[in-house]
Parts: structure tokens; C-alpha cells; sequence
């Protein structure tokens, strides 16, 4: 061989080994996807943890392997960008609101009910989230929920007030936690109402939400047919939001930095002690129990307003991607998932991590068995009793955004006529309504 | 013939890995974009051709209006105040001060400190409780407490303020590294001559620093019309739409309602216009220096 020849074969025998190398692992990896799949959730490190104990006592069960990915902020960001990409999982787990916008972004398989074993076990009002516009299930029930009022306990005994049961107990608290330190501190860094007020992905319609139905108002009424027509100047949504000014304008009881508050920030006020009212998700329980502490926080229904009570109901899909590479395997994990073993092992949050099934879909597992908690046998009789959901418009995302925007700018200008500007709004909404062809003429 | 072949390929070779890196990261997405903004962009289906149709949509959004006019506010006030800072600072740099190496760095570290840093930083300064920071300060004058980014009338002017507390120092760089190229005997005849201090400024000064001017005024342009990180992690556009600007309005377009192709075009006209604006700026110092 010639020093030439030599120095070309020596340079092409290790690139010849690195394919074979490369093949073998490509092809393994193929054999082996057959046997997992990919699923990804909108949920915090501490909600992968228990969809991690899951995911071993499936794999127990069947052999296929779990791969997670979680995000909370920028998930459906990241959904998109797969979707874009062609690289979606095998499922994703999310929040039932985002069912019209994956809808309609055309990446979902409709689900056969009949075809999903353990299906007819799952409680009607949680399939109902599943449903779309266009009356097709776009996803399956993995866990339900209603929000709840956290209050500190601490703070409501030292000055004596009582749990609020209507708006204006409510507003005395408010305004208790606001001028009578209830930290004792001696200074005046407290506040009432913890308010997300931000317009970023709508939050403040979010957040008001529940304030809405328990005026009687809704943000669009449905008309029949299909049709839905803007809510926002009826007199209910006026009383709502001249409810939410007068604490955020005229009494000042919301914590400070309100209208720029997404979620985050909401939770990190009430977890540092900064405002003491919060109306969330039941999601919290496990958090608020760490800090302040579960002796400090008491979780409450949420009071009755003009309207009544009412507060937001919702709960968890799981979705099917059209582009999923193993459906099978991804059906028979949600199955595992809604089965009663899945429901009671997603409630019992495994060591460090927090239940990702909050109420349980499946009429056979009985929550207050699973977890001997009064707090979560109140959030299911709030999700039985007074629980709304979002309107079932074809994309909810982006009225969410309308509203969330135009209830921002309300209450952030403190708007010295609430009733001008919610017909202002009810203009966009409105013109939202068409522009998704389901406004009422 | 080899030498000419040689000289252009030895800088070639140089550059092959940036323009690679550039043309796969930066060149190929904004073609894409381009093509994605001619289109109804779906995610799960082909997409849709629809011609001009999300161009005509960017000139009828009014909250997209909004969101320009909030930036074009922005980018005035930014890019003329803080040439005038660090033009300054620049000044001051030159006497004694500049060998203190602890002022350089101290000016200079906000210039290098990332968005996201400095956008939590001043979020705790303008904290709107009365034991705020900012309103700590304020109330040592006798001023009441501030609601800073939550007030809407006032939280495009702190955001501001933020911008000028990074832009001002990388400006006031740019100008002294000019005035080290101005001719010392310029300085000199001008004293021999008599000027007084503003004299020396107006006449020998500026004049020497229109490339470095030019340079900054450009620079702080496009910085500013594509301000996004410090904006969308201190008030996200709020409240009431205040410090909307046009890249947090695409990104709400198109990492919220997911409409990339109106996005896309969005972008595209942001582009023009920021590439127009720069053309028409240098265009007009050209003739002014003829």
C-alpha cells in the first residue's frame, strides 16, 4: 500500500465504524420506540415526580416505557414549535382549555369513547371538557377540578373576623388583612386580595372568571344553535367588574403590582405572606400546605355573589397528536391513567411531588378513601355543586386574551365608567365571536 | 492566479464557520419566515397560500398600532437621551476619572449584564409598595409612593429609564473610543486660538465623533424597535396595553394565538420599516457630511 492510499484508508476506517456504530444504535432506537412512548405534560418538577411513579407502575404492568417531558410557562409554546417541527409526542397532558386551540391548530385525532377501555367509567361533566365545537372528543379525562379560596387562617382568627360566605364578608376581610396587620409586624405590608392581573395569556379573565358567574354573568352567552353572542354590558359583568374596581381602585386591598401579576407572582405573594386571599386551583393545596403552612392556610368555597356561587371547573386531557408515532401504546397508558389504580396513585403524590390527579374522573375511585383530606372532599362537592367551565367557542385561547386584555386596561386605568368600557369591550368580543364564525346575528 | 485565488480563499476559509453558523441559524429561519408570512400557517394540515392577505391584516390592527406608536415613543426618547448621557459620560471619562479603573468597570457593567437579569433587578427596584426601593428614595424628597410599572400613564418612562441604565454606558464606549481618534492638535490650535470649553466641544469634539454619533443613533435604532426581553419579563405589555410594544404584541400573535403566518408577517414589516428607517438615517448624514 502506498503512504498516500495508507493515509486515505486510515482516515475512512474509523468514519466506517462510526456508521456502523451510528446504524446500529438508529436501529435499535427504532426497535425500541415500538416499545415506549413520549408524553408530555404541563406540570412543575414536582408534578413529574408523581407522573413518574405512575409511569413505573405502567411499565410494571406492560413493558412500554414512559418518557416524560414537563413544562409550565412556555408549554403550549412548545407544543407548537413540535408541531411545527413534526416532532409531537406520543401524548401531552394538559389543561382541558386548550382543547379549541390544538382543535384548531388541526394536530388532534378525535377519540372514539367507546374505543377507550375504562371510558364508560369516567364521570359524564369531564368528558364533557373533552368535547369540541364541532361535538367530537378531542381528548380523554384524566383529572377534574374547581377553584378554591385560600385564606390565612392565621390572620382571619387574630382579628376575628369570620369565614366570608358572600362578597361582602369578603370585602371586610380584604379590607381587615389590609389595615389591621394582621402579621403583627407593626407595619403596613399587608394585603387583602391576591389578584393575577396581568393581560398576559389573559389572566385577569382567568381570575375573574369565577367573580363573573358569581354575579350571574358570563362572558359570552351561548343563543342556541351554535351561536354565542359578548356578555361583557350586561349588568352581571358590570357588577363583577365594579365589584373587582372597587377593591383594586377605591379600597386598594389587592397586593401592590397587581395588573402586572401573571400566576407566579400571584402565588409568590400569597406564599410570602404579602396578601391573604387567593382564589386558585385546588393544585395548591400541596404548595400552600409547605408555605405559609398548612396551620396558617385554611382552603375555603369560594363566597356567593349577586349571582350565587360559581367558580371555575376544569380538569386535565390527555391528547392524542396526529403526528404520535405509537397511538397504541399511548392509548393504553391513558387507559392506565383513568383505570382506578392510575386516579388513586396521580392523588397520592409520591415523596416530593404533588397529586397530579386532583379530583379523580373515574366514578369507581372515591377520593375522600384515597386521600382522607376534608379539604379535597370540599373541592369535589365545589366541582359537583358550583363549578362553570369556560364557553365552548371553537377557540377559547384567544377570547381569553380579548376579555383578559380589555378587563386589564379596566381596572389598571381604574375606569371612571366600568359600564362604557364593557360595552367597548363586548365590541371586541364580539368581533372575536365572528371572526370564529359563531357570533349570533 | 494562485495568489489572487489564494487571497480570497484564505479569508474564505476564515469566515466559512461563521457564515455557517449564521446562514443555518439566522438566514435560513428568516427565509422561512418570510414564506411563512404568505401563508395561513397550520400546524397539523399543509398550509394555506394566502397571499398578501396577513400584510393587509398587520395595516388594519389597531392594537398593532398601538404597540408601533408605543415603540416608535420608545425608540426616540431612548436613542436621543442616551446619546446625550453618554456623550457625557464620555466627556467625563476623559479627564482624571479615566484612569480610575474601578468607574470604567462600574459603568460599563450594566452594558453586559443579560435582559433578563436586568429586567428582575429593576422590577425589585420599582416594587409600588411604600417600602419599595425606589420609593424608599422618594420618600427621603417628600415623595409619595409610585406605582412605577403599574401605573399606565408612567410605565413606558421607567422601562426607559431601565433601557438608558444598559444603553448609556455601550454608548458612552463607542464615544470614547471615537474621541481617542481625534487629532490632539485640533484641541491644541483650538486653545492656542482662545476656545473656551464649549467652543472645544461644539467645534472640535463633535464634529470628530459623527461616524461614532452615527454608529450609535443606528445602533440604538435597531436595538430599540426590536426591544423585547426587558419588556416582556418586567409587565408583559401592561397594564393596559402601556408598554405594548411591537415585538411583545407579535410574540403574544405568535406564541399565544399561534397565528405564525399573520406573526411572520408582522415581523416582516418590523424588518422593512427598521431597515428603512436605518437607510433613510444614513442616507441623511451622507448628505449632511457632502
Amino acid at each position: 500500500m502506498k503512504p498516500c492510499d495508507r493515509f486515505v484508508f486510515s482516515l475512512i476506517r474509523p468514519l466506517f465504524g462510526a456508521f456502523v456504530a451510528v446504524s446500529a444504535v438508529l436501529a435499535s432506537g427504532a426497535a425500541w420506540a415500538q416499545d415506549s412512548i413520549q408524553v408530555w405534560t404541563r406540570s412543575s418538577a414536582e408534578g413529574r415526580k408523581t407522573y413518574e411513579s405512575i409511569a413505573k407502575a405502567f411499565t410494571a404492568k406492560t413493558g412500554i416505557k414512559v418518557e416524560y417531558f414537563n413544562a409550565w410557562t412556555d408549554f403550549e409554546q412548545r407544543i407548537a414549535r413540535a408541531a411545527i417541527g413534526g416532532d409531537l409526542p406520543d401524548l401531552i397532558i394538559n389543561d382541558s382549555g386548550a382543547t379549541g386551540q390544538f382543535v384548531q391548530m388541526g394536530m388532534l385525532e378525535a377519540v372514539d369513547r367507546q374505543a377507550v377501555a375504562g371510558g364508560q367509567d369516567l364521570q359524564e361533566r369531564a368528558w364533557a371538557t373533552a368535547k369540541g365545537y364541532d361535538g367530537k372528543y378531542y381528548g380523554v379525562p384524566t383529572s377534574a377540578q374547581a377553584m378554591v379560596m385560600y385564606v390565612r387562617k392565621d390572620w382571619r382568627t387574630k382579628l376575628q373576623l369570620p369565614v366570608p360566605q358572600t362578597w361582602d364578608d369578603l370585602e371586610a376581610l380584604a379590607k381587615g388583612f389590609t389595615h389591621g396587620d394582621p402579621d403583627g409586624d407593626g407595619k403596613a405590608n399587608t394585603y387583602g386580595l391576591v389578584f393575577p392581573g396581568s393581560a398576559q395569556r389573559g389572566y385577569a379573565a382567568w381570575y375573574m372568571s369565577s367573580f363573573m358567574w358569581q354575579a350571574g354573568a358570563e362572558f359570552v352567552r351561548p343563543v342556541g344553535g351554535g351561536l354565542f353572542k359578548g356578555g361583557m354590558d350586561e349588568p352581571a359583568a358590570l357588577a363583577a367588574v365594579s365589584w373587582m374596581r372597587k377593591m383594586q381602585c377605591e379600597l386598594k386591598v389587592t397586593q401592590p403590582g397587581a395588573m402586572n401579576a401573571p400566576t407566579q407572582e400571584a402565588n409568590k405573594a400569597f406564599i410570602s405572606g404579602q396578601a391573604g386571599i387567593y382564589i386558585s386551583g385546588p393544585y395548591h393545596i400541596a404548595l400552600f400546605d409547605r408555605e405559609p403552612g398548612r396551620d396558617k392556610v385554611e382552603a375555603i368555597p369560594a363566597p356567593s355573589g349577586p349571582g350565587g356561587r360559581g367558580v371555575l371547573g376544569g380538569g386535565e386531557l390527555a391528547y392524542f397528536p396526529k403526528a404520535a408515532k405509537n397511538k397504541a401504546g399511548a392509548l393504553k397508558f391513558v387507559e392506565f391513567l383513568i383505570s382506578p389504580e392510575g386516579q388513586t396513585l396521580g392523588m397520592k403524590a409520591s415523596a416530593g411531588g404533588i397529586a397530579v390527579v386532583r379530583l379523580p374522573v373515574n366514578r369507581k375511585v372515591d377520593p375522600a378513601q384515597v386521600n382522607n383530606d376534608e379539604r379535597w372532599k370540599m373541592v369535589a362537592q365545589e366541582y359537583e355543586k358550583n363549578a362553570h367551565t369556560m364557553p365552548a367557542i371553537p377557540n377559547w385561547t384567544r377570547m381569553q386574551q380579548v376579555i383578559g386584555e380589555g378587563l386589564n386596561a379596566i381596572l389598571s386605568r381604574c375606569s371612571k365608567d366600568v359600564a362604557a368600557d364593557l360595552k367597548k369591550l363586548n365590541v371586541h368580543v364580539n368581533q372575536e365571536l365572528s371572526a370564529q364564525r359563531v357570533l349570533a346575528k | 492566479m494562485m495568489r489572487t485565488l489564494r487571497q480570497w480563499l484564505v479569508p474564505a476559509l476564515f469566515l466559512a464557520p461563521a457564515l455557517l453558523v449564521f446562514t443555518w441559524f439566522k438566514f435560513i429561519p428568516m427565509a422561512l419566515g418570510l414564506r411563512m408570512s404568505f401563508y395561513k400557517v397550520n400546524f397539523g394540515a399543509p398550509n394555506e397560500w394566502i397571499g398578501l392577505e396577513n400584510f393587509s391584516r398587520v395595516l388594519e390592527d389597531e392594537a398593532l398600532g398601538a404597540a408601533a406608536w408605543n415603540t416608535f415613543l420608545y425608540v426616540s426618547c431612548t436613542v436621543s437621551l442616551s446619546v446625550v448621557l453618554a456623550l457625557l459620560l464620555a466627556l467625563s471619562m476623559q479627564g482624571v476619572t479615566r484612569h480610575i479603573r474601578i468607574i470604567r468597570t462600574a459603568l460599563f457593567l450594566p452594558a453586559i449584564t443579560s435582559a433578563a437579569v436586568l429586567a428582575e433587578v429593576w422590577r425589585i427596584l420599582y416594587a409600588p409598595t411604600p417600602d419599595g426601593i425606589m420609593n424608599s428614595i422618594a420618600a427621603l424628597f417628600g415623595i409619595t409612593a409610585q406605582g412605577y410599572l403599574n401605573d399606565p400613564d408612567w410605565a413606558l418612562q421607567w422601562l426607559m429609564l431601565m433601557h438608558l441604565w444598559k444603553s448609556v454606558p455601550y454608548d458612552m464606549v463607542i464615544f470614547v473610543a471615537g474621541m481617542a481618534t481625534i487629532n490632539q492638535e485640533l484641541y491644541e490650535a483650538a486653545r492656542v486660538d482662545g476656545a473656551t470649553a464649549w467652543q472645544r466641544l461644539r467645534f472640535v469634539t463633535i464634529p470628530g465623533l459623527t461616524h461614532a454619533i452615527t454608529i450609535v443613533i443606528v445602533l440604538g435604532m435597531i436595538r430599540g424597535f426590536r426591544v423585547f426581553a426587558e419588556i416582556q419579563a418586567t409587565t408583559g405589555g401592561g397594564p393596559a396595553g402601556a408598554t405594548e410594544v411591537i415585538m411583545t404584541r407579535i410574540y403574544k400573535l405568535g406564541f399565544v394565538q399561534f397565528d405564525y403566518g399573520y406573526a411572520s408577517a408582522a415581523s416582516v414589516v418590523l424588518f422593512v420599516f427598521t431597515a428603512l428607517c436605518t437607510m433613510l438615517y444614513l442616507q441623511w448624514r451622507k448628505r449632511l457630511e457632502a
